[in-house]
């Protein structure tokens, strides 16, 4: 019986080129709305599943620049405009002087903002994902393939079909409620 | 077919089968040559499972009694630590060493010396991973939790080296009612503000993102449903889905790529406090690089210390072989022969120079007053690294014990050669002087280490000491992977479709 409630359909998979070529028939057979959960990232994984190369190196950059603009602001605002001081006369605007705070600044924008926004979009740019906490074995040993009850193909019947034709082990319903909770 | 005949790394069972040499197989080569590989990274014959018992074990355990044992010493330094910054606040700068001429003391070399000891764990972290040295997968999470530690002590020296650590706050720059009265943005000592904030915070951020994927699996084993909770909160509900990874990876390499030129400039910009100065024995162009290598040099000698307590202790040896000892022994003795040449390499230029000042300040370091701090450091630092010419040297893990302390005492005593010898004899005879260090040096030096200690302890009590997932991806799949149908980790699916 299928619960009204299904979130969707796991199957575990138990080695990373198992995982590889499975993602790739999920993909060539039409299912858009899938993932992989696996213990450690896997090469080649990212075109089997059809994903591009990550946005993130742009956000970094992006933040990289801030950092810049807001190094350089505030230094020549302070030695330049605000206070300017006189060290045996050599000019306000000492722009080599700025240099080690800028590159600081631009780092600590662009690091911390990175590693912010990457966490932000692992769970935003993504599909829908099994119930929190939903006991998977991901994070231990198995590579487990997660197909999202609102990929347009659904129907749960087919999909269960589909994942077993597909060699997965242990392919089970998960409910929406948290049925799969430890 | 079993293990062994699926992949040779399945009978490398421990360190006395390592060689630090590749394993050939005959006749394994793709036209019937032999086939040369590299040594597991994990031996052992691991399964996934297992690196996760082994791991997280001690998270999950009471505390044996060795751990509350060293704990209790490293909280006994931590309190005299206490005492003695309570004293010096209460009583005033006084009660240390530092006078005229010797106006940068303990205090300085202490805080070089810890900035330098954290520097080893950002170059594991970000710089072995562009060179994709993956047996840094071992050490790296310890090695990054060793900076983040050395960097909280090395904080707290420049503060009390104010002398008003009261006012430290007065070097933020921030709008303010004191005029506004601005920090002076062309100062060395305001460029050590950002760097060494940006370096904890950077370094905190990218240990963090490491952790993610290791706090789930910590919470994926939690019998408890508040620890469950709480590890589900601290790792932000990771899955170990696939289109999370994708970012994830993206952004450890952007880390990694901007953590690299950042432990540069950390230490560069700290090799600028006395290079920017118009002291001979400061003020050369060497500085930026004879500090970072020495800071190299000095943070591997304290993870060989670390790591060799840390595999005894929590059974790590399947993990952190005889071959990733080997390796930092390798970078040991390379960073400490360039350590050396810039030894030499001063001494050349204060020759070559010509100038009077620098001739005699370095005259002065090697046979003046401070000739025995001198001679511990070369000895230390230049000559004892020679040891690992010889590759049985290399794998005794009490020689790299010995030498890496050995190494420690030895960087201690070059920031105290640099920041003693220049100062105690500068331009006028008439006000030369001499330093020694107070009670109350040598308390806050030493209390400074049960700082580090015990927050090394806390760490190695409550996280994943290795890097759970960073070690599973270079095991070999057959080995590590789990048994058909096997599932004893799986919780009660909902709904069994199939077997």
């Amino acid at each position: 019986m299928t619960p009204a409630t299904t979130a969707g359909i796991l199957g575990d998979f138990y080695e990373p080129a198992d995982a590889v070529t499975a993602a790739a028939r999920v993909r060539a057979a039409g299912w858009t709305q899938f993932d992989f959960l696996t213990p450690f990232p896997i090469h080649g994984m990212d075109e089997a599943m059809g994903q591009k190369r990550s946005w993130i190196p742009w956000a970094s950059a992006a933040l990289a620049v801030g950092g810049i603009l807001f190094a350089q602001g505030l230094q020549n605002y302070v030695m330049v405009w605000d206070w300017p001081l006189n060290f045996g006369g050599k000019p306000f605007f000492s722009w080599p002087a700025f240099i080690p705070i800028t590159f600081e600044a631009m780092v600590f924008w662009s690091a911390l903002g990175t590693a912010f926004i990457a966490i932000v979009a692992g769970k935003k740019d993504s599909v829908p994902q099994p119930p929190p906490m939903t006991a998977t074995g991901a994070t231990v040993d198995r590579f487990v393939l997660w197909i999202a009850a609102t990929d347009p193909k659904w129907d749960a019947a087919e999909a269960a079909r589909f994942v077993a034709s597909l060699g997965a082990d242990h392919v089970r319903l998960v409910d929406a409620e948290g049925g799969t909770h430890a | 077919m079993t293990k062994s005949e699926m992949s040779p790394y399945a009978t490398v069972m421990d360190d006395s089968q390592l060689t630090g040499s590749p394993i050939v197989l005959a006749g394994a080569g793709p036209y019937g040559g032999d086939l040369a590989i590299a040594e597991p990274l994990v031996t052992g014959g691991k399964r996934w499972a297992e690196v996760d018992r082994d791991i997280c074990l001690h998270t999950e355990q009471f505390p044996t009694r060795k751990w509350w044992l060293a704990f209790s010493v490293a909280l006994a330094f931590l309190s005299l630590l206490v005492l003695a910054l309570v004293t010096l606040f209460y009583t005033g700068m006084g009660i240390a060493g530092v006078n005229q001429p010797v106006s940068w003391g303990s205090f300085i070399i202490n805080f070089v010396f810890w900035i330098g000891i954290g520097h080893a764990g950002t170059l594991i972290s970000a710089v072995l991973y562009l060179f994709r040295q993956q047996w840094r997968t071992g050490i790296n999470r310890a090695a990054e939790a060793m900076t983040l530690f050395a960097v909280a002590c090395a904080g707290i020296f420049p503060v009390i080296h104010l002398g008003r650590a009261w006012f430290a706050y007065w070097l933020v720059p921030y709008p303010n009612a004191r005029g506004p009265l601005w920090v002076n943005f062309n100062s060395p000592l305001a460029w050590d503000i950002f760097a060494i904030s940006t370096y904890g915070l950077v370094s905190l951020a990218f240990w963090y993102l490491g952790l993610l994927p290791d706090l789930a699996t910590v919470r994926d084993r939690a019998t408890h449903p508040w620890r469950r909770s709480l590890y589900n909160a601290m790792c932000f509900g990771w899955n170990g889905s696939h289109r999370a990874w994708r970012h994830y990876e993206s952004a450890y390499m952007v880390l990694a790529g901007l953590a690299t030129p950042l432990v540069f400039s950390v230490h560069t910009i700290v090799s600028f406090d006395f290079a920017t100065s118009v002291m001979p024995g400061w003020h050369t162009t060497i500085f930026p690089p004879y500090f970072v290598i020495g800071a190299i040099f000095s943070g591997f000698a304290m993870v060989i210390t670390l790591m060799t307590f840390m595999r005894g202790y929590f059974g790590l040896k399947n993990y952190v072989t005889l071959n990733h000892m080997e390796d930092m022994a390798k970078i040991l003795m390379l960073t400490g022969m360039l350590v050396g040449f810039a030894y030499s390499t001063e001494f050349f230029m204060a020759w070559y120079s010509g100038s009077e000042w620098e001739g005699f300040v370095f005259k002065n370091r090697a046979f003046g007053p401070y000739w025995w701090a001198y001679a511990i450091m070369f000895t230390c630092n230049a000559i004892i690294p020679q040891l690992f010419w010889f590759k049985a040297l290399r794998r005794n893990t009490w020689v790299l014990f010995v030498v890496s302390i050995l190494v420690n005492v030895g960087m201690w005593f070059e920031r105290y050669v640099i920041v003693v010898t220049s100062l105690h004899r500068d331009y006028l005879p008439s006000s030369w002087g001499m330093y020694a260090l107070t009670f109350w040096d040598y308390a806050i030096l030493f209390g400074s280490f049960g700082l580090f200690f015990t927050l090394f302890l806390l760490f190695v009590r409550f996280l994943p000491v290795v890097a759970i997932s960073e070690v599973k991806g270079v095991m070999d799949p057959k080995v590590a992977r789990a048994p058909q149908g096997d599932r004893p980790l799986v919780v009660p699916a909902l709904q069994e479709v199939r077997s």
